[in-house]
């Protein structure tokens, strides 16, 4: 008897079970056909607002009906899919039906879709549900179609709504950045707090700086009487410059320093900035190179008068 | 026109004034070490904690937990008499630091601005103009002799090249 009775709540339930599933399958499929218009409408253009007045005694209705789609779904295919109200920061596809990927949060096109993600969602509490007249939409799908879509096209309300959202992600990967020039100028502070900040001087300067030397030398002997001394100084340079191929190039580590960070951060591109720093690195070479060559050769002009061996 | 030995004077001095800097940091802790009374209650206190660790360590848990638990009290106590004094400290030398660096800092202005001052309108040496030919003008600012090399390039050069020599000799000392 029970054997027999438990046979039949079996039976039962699993018909329910597959008439659950059909009704869900069919819901499935309607929003499927449908799901061009509701595109239409989650973008904004206007339908004709006769349709509105059916169905508005059923607001609450509409409304059951689209968290049911929303929580059948998500128990079907994404159990694990974050929320939609903020997807600023996903990291998975959002679309199972179709193969499409989630294109990168800084791309102006995810932030139209995120955009309209969110004022799709409807699973908020107390968010504008769009109109029920029609069947409540499958949010989901339509993100995805809508991700398609907006791949090829972009629709005009898309820029205006798009915008405020873009200017967030902006905002949030400025921060981001932020953070990270941050981090990386308080590990270096304590390395320059340490000890006294010297100038790292590799094979090639210290060929410079022992070359301009000689020449000052040089040219307060033998080269003054006849030209000036900035003639020799400035072939010496040109000759550096042949010559710097031929020493080991030391690969400069480029410190994050206040100015850097800032300029990073006002959006000037890594690329200029260092290739900036360079330039302003080789000025300081050839700055250096002049001083201590003036330096020299004043200091042997006056060793000279001391000796009292020459008149100039 | 140009005293004889200008030119050694504003080298001396520039030495001078990046010899200082390099013993800034030595100097302020000298400092900060003469004004500090308490130093001595640090390392008291140091040396108790390593006592009373020791006593913890030999002491059993399950056998003497009473003993353990205030000794462990005690410990806490004094680690956090510890921390605020070295707090203390620490803020002391920051603030004695930073009153070195301004003082120094302000001298150094006032050394180089009485230089200036003193040579404005007399070169620290003079060459043939044509020797500094085309920059002659430049060189000789402000005084405005033909081949005189102002105070203000001259100051700039041995500037540069005393911070070069230092650097040198720093690299050198920490190889």
């Amino acid at each position: 008897m029970d054997t027999g009775g438990d046979t039949s709540e079996e039976a039962t339930g699993s018909s329910t079970m597959s008439a659950a599933q059909r009704r869900a399958e069919m819901r499935r499929r309607k929003l499927l056909l449908n799901s061009e218009d509701r595109l239409n409408r989650i973008v904004g253009f206007a339908k004709n607002g006769s349709d509105n007045n059916g169905t508005k005694a059923q607001p609450n209705r509409c409304r059951a009906q689209r968290v049911d789609i929303i929580m059948s779904r998500r128990a079907s295919r994404r159990p694990a899919e974050p929320r939609f109200h903020l997807d600023l920061d996903r990291t998975e596809p959002w679309s199972p039906s179709s193969s499409s990927q989630r294109p990168s949060p800084f791309l102006p096109e995810s932030s139209a879709l995120s955009s309209l993600s969110h004022t799709a969602t409807p699973e908020r509490r107390g968010s504008p549900l769009p109109d029920c007249s029609e069947p409540p939409p499958a949010v989901e799908d339509d993100v995805g179609a809508l991700r398609q879509r907006l791949k090829g096209e972009r629709a005009p309300s898309d820029n205006i709504s798009g915008s405020p959202r873009r200017g967030l992600q902006n905002y949030l990967s400025r921060f981001d950045d932020a953070m990270k020039l941050r981090g990386q100028l308080a590990s270096e502070k304590p390395t320059q707090d340490g000890g006294v900040e010297t100038e790292e001087f590799d094979p090639f300067r210290v060929f410079r700086l022992v070359g301009s030397i000689l020449l000052a030398v040089f040219v307060r002997m033998f080269v003054c009487k006849y030209l000036s001394i900035f003639a020799p100084f400035l072939t010496l340079e040109l000759a550096y410059m042949g010559l710097s191929k031929y020493f080991p190039k030391v690969e400069k580590k480029t410190k994050t320093t206040v100015l850097t960070a800032a300029l990073l951060l006002s959006g000037i591109p890594a690329e200029v900035i260092n290739r900036s720093m360079d330039t302003y690195r080789r000025m300081g070479d050839v700055f250096s190179d002049l001083c201590l060559y003036f330096f020299t050769f004043v200091l042997c002009h006056e060793l000279l008068l001391l000796c009292g061996s020459e008149t100039p | 026109m140009a005293a004889g030995y200008a030119w050694f004077l504003v080298l001396g001095s520039v030495f001078l004034c990046n010899l200082m800097k390099t013993f800034l940091s030595t100097l302020s802790s000298l400092l900060s070490k003469m004004i500090q009374k308490d130093a001595e209650q640090e390392s008291e206190m140091r040396t108790e904690i390593q006592g009373m660790k020791m006593e913890q360590s030999s002491i059993s848990m399950m056998d003497e937990f009473a003993k353990y638990a205030r000794l462990e009290r005690k410990i806490n106590k004094t680690t956090d008499k510890l921390k605020t004094h070295v707090k203390s400290r620490t803020a002391q030398q920051a603030k004695v630091k930073w009153v070195v660096n301004i003082v120094f800092y302000i001298a150094q202005a006032a050394l180089m601005v009485s230089l200036i001052w003193k040579y404005y309108s007399d070169p620290v040496t003079v060459v043939p103009s044509r020797w500094i030919a085309p920059v002659e003008r430049l060189v000789a600012f402000p005084t405005g002799v033909p081949g005189g090399v102002g105070i203000t390039c001259w100051l700039v050069v041995c500037n540069k090249v005393v911070t070069l020599g230092f650097n040198v000799f720093n690299q050198r000392s920490q190889l």
